[in-house]
């Protein structure tokens, strides 16, 4: 076929006509023959993916251009993208579109003028995920401070996973790990990975995820840095640690997680808390509050302790004015009783001696009487009132157990004691000078004086009567002489009736 | 399931925090603190309970061939220390 076509070619004289198709193919034969594989360097245009997966795009230099087609099983090996403006190497065959007629590169591989592939394809998802805002801060959860339930996404067998599971128990003991397998290296990881995460999401009993593998090159690494599992770390849930191997180099993954940590070591410590600890911490706050509260409880109760012996005070006090009351009162009767008794004597004996009518006597008597009587009353009428205030006073302080209170009640008191005390002297006082004018009225009318201004009562020693008649006593009679002072025995010698 | 929600462990932790420093501070009355004592005592009660919740377990997550997840258990290395405990363990499953 293509000799033939090739000979009417070049056999311009006979009209031979070709239809379109036989044309495109002969062209496109033609260019299969000559120009199998090469590499084409140029500027990306118009770059754009199908819905189907095929790359679209324009290669173009300052002079010229071409349409470039990678088809879905290509793109899909790509470790960035291509976008407009890049530099370019292309690896492919240049054919021609037969339904168009169009030239076409057909691109099997492509890689970026300058940086690597891999470099740059992980600056590109780095730059745009961040513009998303997968890395926001806002958008990180917290980890539980206590999570009985640990997933881990890793490699069965590997070492990253035996480090885990060693710390992990060493920390928490009784610890649920939820392990889900997945590939981390090679084609399909990045796949597993984010379906890992989203199983665990699913079974969603755990409270933490490390997703974790141990070191390696960024080429072992490569899965942590695609766009699938960066999503899969953002949707999920549950908070997840991201334990990607090296120290130094951080992953698209490390970049989404909830927290990083360089180690899948490190990710463990921060995945559970150690339980020793956390008992010694409960044990250690509640001997804190058991002994604040011992502490506070035992000063009050020393200040109940101090308070009340405090309010024993004041009642003693009252004991004492109670006492200094009584003796007051007891000294004013007994002055009062003793003078009264004195002045009864004086008259007993003036009224023996003289026969001084009876009714003053009796009326001198009463009139002590009742004085004394009346004494007494004033004394228990004044001494009353403050007997209750100190009553009610010291009522009031037992009930109260403030200090305030106390020494207010203790200031109260002393006022009410040197009220009471002054009031009870004033008392006595009064009472004393009235008793002391009593007694000199009593003094002018007795006979005494009567006898000091020079009278003299004559007592017949017969009857031992006053002689106040001459014609009671016989010539002869003896008589005692009462003077002012001593007293004359005498004998009648005459009397005069008249 | 007709429990109210339980309360995370922080919460808690925190709760018990905020008493030990209320009690500390003597803001609190006597009988203030004295109920708030009792608060704590039943946090500490129930943050030691939550220590100790769950029983060890590891196990291992995959899918079926009908695509369901299914749970088993892991026959793995545990590392050093854990290796010996876990034994006993697995036969619960």
């Amino acid at each position: 076929m293509a000799g033939q076509l090739e000979f009417q070619l070049k056999s311009p004289a006979r009209r031979i006509a070709l239809s379109v198709s036989q044309l495109v193919r002969l062209v496109r034969e033609t260019l299969e023959v000559n120009l199998d594989q090469c590499w084409v360097v140029g500027e990306v245009s118009n770059a754009r993916l199908a819905p189907s997966n095929h790359l679209y795009f324009t290669l173009k230099d300052t002079r010229s251009s071409i349409n470039v087609v990678m088809f879905n099983s290509a793109v899909r090996r790509m470790r960035f993208r291509v976008d407009d403006g890049m530099q370019v190497v292309i690896r492919g065959r240049v054919n021609l579109y037969e339904a168009r007629g169009t030239l076409q590169f057909y691109a099997e591989e492509i890689e970026p003028r300058g940086l690597g592939a891999l470099q740059l394809g992980y600056e590109q998802l780095k730059q745009r995920l961040g513009k998303e805002g997968l890395f926001d801060a806002s958008r990180k959860q917290r980890l539980p401070m206590l999570s009985h339930r640990i997933g881990i996404v890793t490699a069965l067998g590997g070492a990253a996973l035996r480090d885990m599971l060693r710390v992990l128990l060493d920390r928490y003991p009784n610890l649920h790990v939820i392990i889900r397998p997945a590939l981390v290296q090679g084609p399909g990881a990045a796949p597993e990975i984010a379906g890992a995460l989203d199983d665990l999401n699913a079974d969603g009993r755990a409270g933490v995820i490390i997703l974790g593998r141990g070191g390696g090159s960024l080429e072992d690494l490569w899965a942590f840095n695609e766009e699938l599992v960066a999503r899969a770390i953002f949707r999920s849930a549950i908070p997840v640690i991201s334990a990607v191997g090296h120290e130094i180099d951080y992953s698209i993954a490390d970049f989404v997680a909830d927290v990083r940590a360089p180690t899948p070591t490190a990710a463990a410590q921060l995945a559970v808390p150690i339980k020793a600890e956390l008992r010694r911490r409960l044990f250690d706050m509640q001997s804190a509050v058991a002994a604040s509260v011992r502490n506070r409880t035992s000063a009050h109760r020393r200040r109940l302790t101090d308070l009340g012996s405090r309010l024993r005070d004041p009642r003693s006090v009252l004991r004492q004015l109670r006492q200094r009351l009584d003796t007051a009162a007891e000294e004013l009767n007994s002055t009062i009783t003793s003078r009264v008794r004195e002045n009864r004597h004086n008259l007993r004996e003036f009224a023996a001696h003289l026969k001084i009518p009876s009714t003053i006597a009796v009326e001198q008597r009463l009139r002590v009487d009742r004085l004394a009587v009346r004494l007494a009353q004033a004394m228990s009428t004044r001494a009353n009132p403050y007997r209750i205030t100190l009553e009610r006073s010291a009522a009031r302080l037992s009930e109260a157990n403030l200090r305030a209170p106390v020494m207010q009640a203790h200031a109260h008191l002393d006022r009410l004691f040197d009220r009471l005390e002054s009031a009870s002297r004033s008392v006595l006082d009064k009472q004393r000078l009235l008793l002391a004018a009593d007694s000199r009225r009593l003094d002018t009318v007795s006979p005494l004086r009567v006898l000091e201004r020079g009278y003299a009562v004559v007592i017949n020693t017969r009857d031992g009567r006053a002689v106040n008649d001459a014609a009671r006593v016989e010539v002869g009679d003896e008589v005692d002489i009462r003077l002012s002072r001593g007293r004359l025995h005498a004998r009648t010698i005459a009397r005069e009736t008249q | 399931m007709a429990d109210p929600k339980p309360r995370k462990f922080e919460d808690e932790l925190a709760d018990l925090e905020s008493i030990v420093s209320q009690i500390d501070s003597g803001e609190l009355s006597l009988e203030e603190s004295i109920l708030a004592f009792e608060r704590g005592v039943a946090l500490v009660r129930s943050l030691n309970q939550k220590l100790d919740e769950v029983e060890r377990r590891i196990e291992v997550l995959i899918r079926d061939s009908r695509g369901d997840l299914k749970r088993s258990p892991y026959q793995g290395d545990l590392g050093r220390d854990a290796e010996a405990e876990n034994k006993d363990e697995d036969e619960s499953f």
